[in-house]
């Protein structure tokens, strides 16, 4: 560690003196940034993304899925010189920025165990005030149950205590987390031993931390909430492998142990009677774990978080695995990492300001093509910009958003919901006219099943970490025969296939790149799709008679137009951040 | 190979729908079975090869360590020898545990190795070691058996996916099993043996429009594809395709296709139910079917948990060797029955048997494997191998010598790095092979 410190010294040192010299002044995180990753590039590099590619692959990151074909052709028609950076701007200010920081870190720390309403709150406050990443950290990891709008916080603990079956509470499944998710370390081969390759991971790491959760239970209520009980003793433990017992009080892994206090004297009348389980403990070894973990000064609290923004963004990390930091291990870019670490720390862990530092450098706007690639560059060199899958949520918004179906399906889903609650005020005197008007409501939330059904078909594997979305056998035949799949490319009101079909062959084309793809098709594919509507109109004039008969729903033109929509959709240009 | 040749397997269902609609839907007759859908795999000259043979592979996993005392190697009155008595076999001086009645009647289509040795007795390390052939360590993680054959032998003519596996609980494609290879060839599991959902072409959607739109899709990403990586658009077609070809045989997840009488034959409990399921799959040309069953780890109670769980597994596994023997598909279909290791003899105090690599048995017939012969010994109390001793390495040398696979493809490229397909250390055991 210490040397790695030194490097970073050194190199930042040699930065400073060198763009100081240059320009008076430090350079802003994302020149250096580009500074840190050009230095180690030896070859050709792909072009800066133009701008379709810019403000789609923006918008999926930013706020969680595709830009419409409206958003789409104001930016390409922008002809100011900052047009990017207003555009970054703008998109971290809207609501949705909050929502798809909210919805990342979510499938971060829960990877897809379950949902909570309180927690999902806590998460969207955290991003709606764009609060610092230590300060969520100790919300998560000493939750207060007495702020409404922080109790939440607690389900990344219940969630993990719930017992499964008959086995008892996975205190060890918690420990492994805490460390995986908020200090990059997998312990887990490190509970019974030292780990046996990585010489960093010592059974003490795991244990100390072990010996907090122990005593870490449930509450029950109607809230997310756990309970605390004093730690009096250290935990004794034993190798697998080594004679003698071993304790630890409560410790961040790698860091220094707490003493515990002696019990506080106890008036005898008091002992007898039954704790309240809800007090809080005397002493409170989580609360000494949450401060001591999130601070400052710890340097893989600092890396970890840094790392994980870094991979969100760019779509590797600068450690991979993401939770096996150690010094066998050694980051892509050691000086950048260190860099992007003391920054944010120095910055307040402000994330935003991380995120929009990120989508600043050339790194991240890089194309992810290349002309003249014959052999393509390894991942980690960034002189190409890497494909992402879509998250599952990202596609299910993004095809919504393409098929012009978002608006539709919120309203009705806001819609039912109302309908829900006036149900449930005036269940008794309802009048013959909410009556009518409720029939004509959805009866049930199609938004929320087909948000529900995109998740079972593209979602991680519980309890997996959310990094790797393999394509599966499973998704293909979701799209391929799903009925609520197939009727978002049936016209609706408004809908993008409602819309094509009522335009000429000849805007087709337009509507249906900008919609899918986000781009303007060139001249070639303008050719394919004027072509293939063509031939369907042929087709269609053979049979003219029948074609009268047939509701603009099922005409030969309606499906035709379905069927090019849906392969765009289900193709790579449209499932992956490009 | 043409898309309109047809699997020697080829059931009349199949011609069900018109042909002649497909093809003139596309003009080129995409979509049709064949292992055009799944090209690719396999350089064409050694799948031209292979496909004269047709070698498949069934290989049933008995998860956490089925005791050899109670089924391939009984010790009866001896001091760990347990209750039950060993009793002769369809081979004349062959004996097995009585709880293997029926598939002692197979005997004369099985050989038993009673003298491994391998080197884990831990189901956290050792289920990965012995399923990967314990390889020496280069820093790779090699496949699972089933995606080694995935891999050096690809699909057979059928266009099935290479590697399924019938496994209780949940299904999906498992793409851990492929290790460093890529992860098209993981493997395609079907949870409890039922089909995947969303299987049958949405009634919407005619034949020819879901070719169309098939053949659009490619377009699109064939235009995507240029001057970007293409790895994970090869991963996505390759999903595309299999999904089409289980849509083209769902005949296979159909129960009424099944008579009553195998299904008592096999059983209707789980391991019944999926090890039928995984005769169907060969039957139909999957490459490696894969069957696992759990719960085999009886540290307590031991001979009352044999008592329940072996016979469980004999009934099918009986009825599997005389099915396909009967059809005979025994000369090419190889058959391995086998745990991460074997069970202690030394009979704790729970009455339970521990985990033993120290000495224990593999079953194994068909492609390739000697019949109604047994290999090596323990000793007298099958505590541990008496005379020579063989580990998994040999098991997998000998097994992809039994299925025929080329010389020149016993090697991995792993980007550049040529590696072993099985420890080099280990070579086959001659007296198993035919």
């Amino acid at each position: 560690m210490s040397r790695s410190i030194l490097t970073f010294a050194i190199l930042t040192f040699a930065i400073l003196a060198l763009t100081c010299s240059v320009t008076g002044a430090v350079e802003p995180l994302h020149q250096r940034i580009d500074q840190l990753i050009e230095a180690k590039i030896d070859g050709e590099s792909a072009p800066l993304s133009d701008d379709a590619e810019f403000f789609r692959r923006l918008t999926l990151d930013l706020t969680g899925r595709i830009p419409s074909s409206q958003k789409t052709r104001e930016f390409l028609k922008d002809t100011s010189p900052d047009k990017r950076r207003a555009a970054i701007e703008r998109l971290l200010e809207q609501p949705s920025y909050a929502e798809r920081m909210a919805n990342l870190f979510h499938v971060t720390l829960m990877e897809r165990r379950g949902d909570n309403p309180e927690w999902d709150a806590f998460l969207r406050d955290c991003f709606e005030q764009n609060k610092p990443w230590d300060q969520i950290a100790r919300e998560i990891l000493k939750p207060n149950p007495e702020d409404e709008t922080l109790r939440g916080a607690a389900y990344f603990y219940t969630r993990r205590l719930e017992k499964v079956g008959q086995n008892t509470t996975d205190y060890s499944g918690l420990t492994r987390d805490v460390g995986r998710l908020f200090l990059g370390v997998d312990l887990q081969c490190a509970e019974c031993h030292d780990h046996l390759f990585i010489d960093d991971y010592k059974q003490h790491d795991f244990q100390g931390l072990f010996a907090v959760y122990k005593g870490v239970s449930i509450r029950s209520g109607k809230f997310p909430a756990v309970n605390e009980a004093s730690m009096s003793t250290k935990l004794d433990f034993v190798s697998v492998f080594e004679e003698g017992k071993v304790s630890t009080g409560p410790r961040v892994p790698f860091g220094k142990e707490f003493e515990i206090p002696d019990p506080p004297e106890v008036d005898p009348a008091e002992k007898k009677k039954k704790p309240d389980p809800n007090q809080p403990p005397a002493f409170s070894a989580l609360s000494l774990i949450a401060n001591d973990l999130t601070s400052g000064d710890k340097e893989l609290f600092r890396k970890n978080i840094a790392n994980r923004l870094w991979f969100s963004m760019m779509g590797q990390g600068l450690v991979e695995p993401l939770d096996q930091f150690h010094s066998a291990n050694p980051p892509s870019h050691p000086e950048l990492l260190d860099l992007l670490a003391d920054e944010l720390a120095s910055h307040n862990f402000d994330i935003k300001w991380m995120v929009r530092e990120l989508a600043l450098t050339k790194t991240w706007q890089r194309s992810s093509r290349m002309a003249s690639a014959d052999k393509l560059p390894p991942r980690n060199s960034y002189r190409l910009g890497l494909q992402r899958r879509l998250t599952a949520d990202q596609l299910f918004a993004s095809v919504l958003q393409a098929t012009g179906n978002l608006d539709r399906l919120l309203e009705r889903s806001k819609a039912f919901n109302a309908k829900k609650d006036s149900e449930k005020t005036d269940s008794e005197n309802k009048d013959a006219e909410t009556k009518d008007a409720a029939a004509e409501e959805p009866a049930v939330d199609e938004y929320k099943e087909l948000q529900a059904l995109f998740l079972t078909a593209f979602g991680s594997e519980p309890k997996e970490p959310a990094i790797d979305y393999a394509p599966a056998v499973k998704q293909a035949l979701f799209l391929l025969n799903d009925s609520k799949v197939l009727d978002l490319l049936k016209p609706h009101s408004g809908n993008l296939i409602d819309r094509l079909a009522k335009m000429p062959n000849t805007s087709v084309a337009d509507e249906l790149y900008l919609s899918i793809f986000c781009r303007l098709p060139d001249e070639e594919e303008r050719a394919m799709i004027n072509e293939y509507l063509a031939e369907t109109s042929a087709a269609n004039d053979d049979n003219e008679n029948k074609s009268k008969e047939q509701s603009a729903e099922n005409s030969p033109r309606t499906t035709a137009l379905s069927q090019l929509a849906w392969a765009m959709l289900t193709s790579m240009e449209f499932c992956v951040n490009h | 190979m043409s898309s309109t040749q047809q699997s020697p397997l080829c059931k009349p269902w199949e011609h069900s729908f018109s042909r002649r609609q497909l093809l003139g839907a596309t003009g080129a007759g995409i979509g049709a079975l064949g292992a055009g859908a799944l090209g690719g795999m396999l350089d064409p000259a050694v799948a031209e090869e292979l496909k004269k043979q047709e070698k498949q592979v069934i290989f049933v996993w008995l998860d956490g360590g089925i005791s050899q005392l109670e089924s391939w190697d009984p010790k009866p009155n001896t001091q760990f020898g347990g209750p039950y008595r060993a009793i002769p076999t369809s081979v004349p001086g062959i004996h097995v545990s009585e709880l293997l009645p029926q598939t002692a009647q197979q005997m004369h289509h099985l050989s038993i190795v009673r003298n491994l040795h391998t080197q884990d007795n831990s189901h956290s390390a050792g289920v990965a070691r012995i399923n990967r052939g314990d390889p020496k360590n280069r820093g790779v993680v090699y496949p699972y058996l089933g995606s080694a054959v995935a891999k050096l032998m690809g699909p057979t003519s059928s266009g099935l996916p290479p590697y399924c596996w019938v496994k209780p609980y949940s299904g999906g494609f498992k793409t851990g099993d492929a290790g460093f290879l890529p992860a098209k060839y993981g493997a395609l599991a079907f949870g409890d043996a039922k089909a995947p959902e969303n299987l049958l072409l949405n009634e919407s959607v005619s034949l020819a429009e879901n070719a169309k739109r098939n053949e659009l899709r490619k377009k699109f990403n064939n235009r995507f594809a240029k001057g970007r990586r293409n790895e994970s658009t090869d991963a996505n077609s390759y999903v595309y395709d299999v999904a089409d070809t289980l849509m083209q045989r769902r005949d296979l997840f159909d129960e009424t296709k099944v008579s009553d009488k195998d299904k008592d034959r096999y059983g209707r409990h789980a391991l019944g139910r999926h090890m039928l399921m995984a005769r169907r799959l060969i039957e139909a040309g999957v490459r490696f079917v894969k069957v696992n069953s759990y719960h085999w780890d009886s540290h307590g109670d031991n001979f009352n948990a044999c008592e329940s769980l072996i016979p469980q597994f004999d009934r099918p596994f009986a009825a599997l060797l005389e099915d396909l023997n009967e059809r005979g598909m025994l000369d090419n279909v190889l058959v391995i029955a086998m745990s991460e290791f074997g069970r202690t003899p030394r009979i704790n105090s729970h009455v339970g048997r521990d985990h033993w690599p120290e000495a224990w048995s593999v079953a194994m017939g068909g492609s390739g494997i000697r019949r109604g012969h047994v290999v090596g010994k323990t000793n007298n109390l099958g505590t541990f191998v008496d005379g020579d001793e063989y580990d998994i390495g040999h098991l997998f040398h000998t097994w992809f010598r039994a299925l025929d696979i080329p010389q020149k493809m016993m090697e991995y490229n792993n980007d550049g790095q040529p590696l072993p397909v099985a420890n080099e250390e280990c070579s086959p055991i001659e007296e198993l092979l035919t």
